[in-house]
């Protein structure tokens, strides 16, 4: 298979360049991820984050034939060649495929990603309905790989100002949550012309998150709420 | 809703968009439906006690719509203060000129009868 | 280390970004927006002038049937009609219409093809 990957080594001060490779997979390999680990045995200077090798950590997202993904993630099978690996769009790169995801995280951070409840807190548990708990279905399961924020171009433009998909996909996700008790402290944050507003319903997060979750559809939720807030 | 929030400029954006698709298509129905334009027809009703109000409320929420479209678009792509400040000046002006255009124009031709 | 560091390089060559459906629709909403707010100006001048005299009524008509109707009057209605589609196809999705990835991807390929389809046959029609 023929790939071209982006390099970039700030150690050697040369500008970023793109690097063709050609590798036989074995029968073994299903997903790019499984290419990557082998091509490194060619060329072990290629760097990329990589972890769980199923979906789950996160660490493997970068832009591929254009659209982001996670490599472990994506199938060889069918798979446009020569496979076109670049670092996630509009995110700082450190060196080849690895990015700088302090800006992404920060974001995740000002949201307060924690349960704020009653005080004092209960005896036993916090208690939550099914139905309740159901409302937390498409929101918890962000694994905070980036896909969505780095496709997205109102991200792009102010990534300091513009929380992002994931950041208000998570917001909402304490916003829904029943046990939270901070629903219009949340709100207020969010109230802001570029923290929440920014957002253009392009649609870009949905078409590439991994998980198949909805950041656009969260956010549509989040408006609504400060809709209702407001009257 | 707060005075300086981000909701009040999208809730302006959306209800002009609305009002906006209202009086289009009660004046495509108009102009479809009714009997031909001619300029005796259109001045009565631009110039008259009910029409004018609605050319203005179209051209205001023509205008409202705008701005915070163009807004939008300037905090997107400028980030120096200076430049935005001056690039935002500059539209609103042109909004303004655009309303005052309409609002004299009316006035001038305003009748209160046929 | 004493010296500055250099600013680390960014991915964004938007050329090399395979944009979904939705997004196109969106950047030329976008564009559609500025093109008519450009056109207000004049459009208010027109106001004026169709209100003043009934020859000032008959010199906007002779506009509207002149040269101009051609390429501008081609992109003009294009971007009325792409902003106007665009912008009631967000309208449904805020109210959760059609908010779903399939139904957006296909209502922002309908938006898209109707807006060029409503300003190919005004055209026609005008130039006929």
């Amino acid at each position: 298979m023929k790939l071209s990957i982006y390099r970039f080594n700030p150690e050697t001060g040369e500008p970023p360049r793109m690097q063709d490779y050609a590798l036989a997979p074995e029968a073994s390999d299903k997903k790019l991820l499984d290419l990557l680990m082998r091509l490194r045995t060619v060329d072990d200077s290629l760097s990329f984050r990589r972890s769980c090798r199923e979906g789950i950590c996160g660490s493997d997202a970068m832009n591929i034939n254009g659209r982001n993904g996670l490599a472990c993630l994506t199938a060889l099978e069918g798979l446009k060649e020569p496979v076109v690996l670049r670092p996630l769009p509009g995110f700082p790169v450190i060196r080849d495929l690895i990015v700088d995801m302090t800006q992404f995280f920060a974001h995740y951070r000002s949201i307060k990603p924690w349960l704020i409840g009653e005080e004092p807190p209960p005896e036993r548990e916090r208690l939550q309905s099914p139905a309740e708990r159901e409302r937390l279905d498409g929101l918890y399961e962000c694994i905070l790989c980036a896909c969505c924020s780095a496709f997205c171009p109102s991200y792009w433009w102010n990534p300091d100002k513009f929380i992002g998909p994931s950041g208000l996909l998570q917001a909402y996700r304490f916003i829904a949550d029943s046990r939270d008790t901070a629903t219009a402290e949340r709100l207020d944050f969010l109230d802001d012309v570029y923290r929440l507003y920014r957002c253009r319903t392009i649609m870009n997060c949905t078409e590439v998150c991994p998980k198949g979750l909805s950041p656009s559809h969260a956010i549509e939720r989040i408006r609504i709420a400060l809709l209702k807030r407001s009257s | 809703m707060r005075l300086f929030s981000g909701q009040r400029a999208w809730v302006v954006q959306r209800l002009s968009a609305l009002l906006i698709l209202f009086l289009l298509v009660l004046g495509g129905g108009w102009l479809l439906f009714g009997p031909p334009l001619d300029y005796a027809r259109w001045h009565a009703f631009a110039t008259g006690v009910h029409g004018g109000p609605v050319v203005v409320l179209l051209f205001a929420a023509l205008c409202a719509h705008a701005w915070v479209g163009m807004r939008d678009i300037v905090l997107d792509y400028l980030q120096p203060r200076a430049l935005r400040l001056a690039v935002l000046s500059a539209i609103a002006v042109v909004l303004f000129a655009v309303m005052v255009r309409v609002l004299l124009s009316l006035a001038a031709h305003f009748s209160l009868g046929p | 280390m004493a010296r500055p560091a250099r600013p680390l390089p960014v991915f964004l060559n938007l050329f090399r970004i395979r944009f979904p459906v939705g997004a196109i629709a969106s950047i030329a909403h976008r564009v559609a927006g500025v093109l008519l707010f450009l056109a207000l100006p004049p459009l208010a001048l027109g106001l004026d002038a169709s209100l003043r005299s009934e020859a000032g009524f008959e010199a906007m008509r002779e506009l509207l049937a002149g040269p101009w109707r051609g390429l501008l009057g081609l992109v003009l209605v294009w971007a009325a009609a792409h902003h106007l589609l665009a912008g009631i196809r967000h309208l449904l999705m805020d109210v959760g219409v059609g908010s779903g990835l399939a139904q957006a991807r296909a209502s922002a390929r309908a938006v898209l093809v109707a807006a060029v389809l409503v300003a190919l046959v005004f055209v026609a029609g005008w130039l006929a």
